[in-house]
């Protein structure tokens, strides 16, 4: 499966599991440290910005991507993958802000905040490229 | 976009995965432009028209579809 690839795709999927990982490590960080020694001032800023910044590392990845790609077909691909990807985390940050609004439970629930956009984002692109190649079939 | 692209490869004897490694392109990418569903670029469709030693022409058909 790996040899299929072509060489920009490896290259790309190495980039991103690096930027993911460090997302992984960083906001694991960050909610260790909110949880554990409850910082205050400018660092609750800097400590919210933080796990924030490897998302421009794998959009970038993405986009770097999309210029290395000399498959045409699997940047057309690519691009409806991450439409979908933004459609759907779209619908769902507008649902959760009205969920945030109107139900006071859910701004309660681990399971129901705002940081989840990033992993809904990854993971409806992921979803998308199986159902997007399937339509070309 | 019709084209005659499976007709071709078959005369040549060659799979998809052949003809894309030939095109430098996916297996995925020969089968959507062999079925229609994804028309090719200019430059991609002059690489095949080379490969086959034809005119674009002789291999993509406008439909008038688009």
């Amino acid at each position: 499966m790996w040899c299929t690839k072509s060489a920009a795709e490896r290259v790309y999927l190495v980039r991103t599991l690096i930027s993911m990982s460090i997302y992984v490590l960083v906001t694991a960080i960050v909610s260790w440290i909110f949880a554990h020694r409850h910082p205050q001032g400018a660092l609750v800023y800097l400590l919210a910005v933080l796990p924030a910044l490897p998302i421009f590392a794998v959009i970038a990845s993405l986009g770097k991507y999309l210029v290395e790609e000399k498959d045409e077909f699997v940047r057309t691909v690519l691009v409806q993958c991450s439409l979908w990807a933004t459609a759907v985390v779209l619908a769902f940050a507008t649902c959760l802000g009205s969920l945030q609004k109107y139900v006071p439970s859910v701004n309660k629930s681990p399971g129901l905040q705002n940081y989840w956009v990033f992993v809904v984002w990854f993971l409806a692109f992921a979803a998308a490229q199986p159902l997007v190649r399937w339509r070309y079939k | 976009m019709k084209n005659r692209l499976r007709v071709l490869r078959a005369e040549k004897n060659w799979s998809q995965a052949d003809l894309a490694e030939r095109l430098e392109v996916s297996r995925q990418s020969v089968n959507a432009i062999e079925t229609g569903k994804f028309d090719p670029s200019l430059p991609l469709a002059f690489r095949l028209a080379r490969l086959f030693e034809m005119t674009i022409e002789q291999i993509f058909t406008d439909d008038g579809s688009t």
